[in-house]
């Protein structure tokens, strides 16, 4: 035989990811194999050539046969750590994505830039941290699969019982609507003694104008307006926990409520009229248009960030409490 | 899919053990890959060529089979045979064929 055949060809192909250890003696096997196989159909009347072509068709795939012959998986990630894998990645996924989206904006918003360079540059970075997130936790456990094929579950942890989530509950407590009314009574109580006395003791003088956080001008009407809406969300807290649970259109009227506080106070807070501009100029004489500057646009995030917040947590519960 | 891939399927599922019991069983005197092969499917087990190559090695690491290369005739062929450990797991999966064939008995009948 001087050309190669094509047995030739496939028993190479087939060992060329069989270990060299076994390489000889698995080819020289797979090799008469062949051979049998295609003598018993020429002994049938099949031409040669027809009868090495069908028998190597029905053997298939070389790399599959070898990966047959070395307990190779022929997938990335297996049963056994496949679970392991997804829970990991949707909980990472969960807690990075979010505080780099909230990172990135912020730090991009205290270097000035334009809100088109923001979006874009959370755009860029969400997707990059993802497809770096998902790349590099799917690589390890890849290597686990492969390299402890023998070595059990050591790595992960065997599921148990005690692993059952907790039945979330549906309705709204008690705990829940105290909570909500404690915390709008010191949000009011805070606003009102800002305005009034002031925080900072120093500047504290009887008699004189309170060296107040928010601007003097927002008072009466505008601070007016925020304790109706205060007095509204009280009401939604009480109306929740009679009612037991979120509805959906007391999600809206809570998303209503929320926007109804961030809108104004972003839109005040973009005009300069959010904060009292004497503040910083008065306790920081030195640096004060920097830091005032940063405070504005942190204070403007966390606006933006609770009432985000807010909404989200209260669609959730309501999806929660109509299954 | 249809009606006679989810049987393939149901069939294959069912069989996937019996060929690892036929050929402990057989390999109680020596034989070599094709002609195991042949053996198989005369006795009613149809086996593919590329599940069984495969099989007869992982039954060899796993200590129930051993082989050894016969040169005595114009094609040398490994000859693999059941080892006592293999004849133990045959005798165990057979047992347990037959209890899994009683249990079916036992089944609520169709009318």
């Amino acid at each position: 035989m001087t050309a190669t055949t094509l047995t030739d060809r496939y028993v190479a192909a087939a060992m060329r990811t069989v270990p060299e250890k076994q390489r000889d003696d698995l080819g020289a096997e797979l090799r008469v194999s062949i051979d049998d196989q295609v003598d018993a159909r020429v002994e049938n009347g099949e031409p040669h050539g027809d009868a090495e072509r069908a028998v190597l068709t029905e053997l298939g795939d070389p790399d599959k046969l070898a990966a047959g012959y070395t307990d190779r998986p022929l997938y990335v990630i297996g049963p056994k750590y496949y679970l392991d894998w997804w829970r990991l990645l949707k909980l990472l996924l969960a807690i990075v994505l979010p505080a780099a989206a909230f990172g990135v904006a912020l730090a991009q918003t205290l270097a000035g830039e334009g809100i088109g360079t923001i979006i874009g540059t959370v755009v860029t970075t969400l997707f990059s941290v993802a497809v770096n997130l998902c790349f590099w936790t799917t690589l390890v456990f890849v290597i686990v699969e492969r390299s402890g094929a023998g070595a059990g579950k050591d790595l992960t942890t065997a599921w148990t019982v005690d692993q059952l989530p907790e039945p979330t509950s549906r309705g709204v407590g008690f705990g829940d609507m105290v909570a909500s009314l404690v915390f709008l009574a010191l949000a009011a109580g805070a606003i009102i003694w800002d305005l009034t006395i002031g925080f900072i003791p120093a500047y504290v003088v009887p008699g004189e104008e309170p060296l107040s956080f928010l601007d003097p001008g927002l008072w009466p009407w505008w601070i007016a307006g925020l304790f109706v809406i205060m007095a509204l969300e009280a009401t939604l807290a009480v109306v929740v926990y009679l009612v037991g649970r979120w509805t959906p259109w007391l999600a809206v009227a809570n998303a209503v409520l929320a926007l109804a506080v961030a809108v104004p106070a972003l839109i005040l807070l973009s005009q300069g009229q959010l904060l009292n501009p004497e503040y910083f100029p008065t306790i920081i004489p030195e640096d004060a248009e920097k830091v005032a500057a940063i405070v504005s646009v942190v204070t403007g995030f966390g606006i933006a960030a609770i009432a985000l917040w807010d909404i989200i947590d209260v669609s959730i519960k309501t999806v929660r409490a109509r299954r | 899919m249809s009606e006679t891939e989810a049987l393939e399927t149901h069939l294959q599922e069912l069989r996937r053990g019996t060929a690892v019991l036929a050929c402990l069983r057989l390999l109680e005197t020596p034989g070599y890959g094709y002609g195991l092969l042949e053996e198989l499917s005369a006795r009613g087990f149809e086996t593919d060529a590329n599940t069984l190559y495969p099989l007869l090695r992982r039954l060899e690491k796993q200590g129930h089979l051993t082989s050894e290369w016969n040169t005595d005739e114009a094609r040398p062929r490994k000859f693999y045979r059941t080892s006592a450990a293999g004849s133990r797991l045959a005798a165990a999966l057979t047992a347990d064929f037959h209890a899994i064939a009683a249990a079916i008995d036992s089944l609520p009948q169709e009318d």
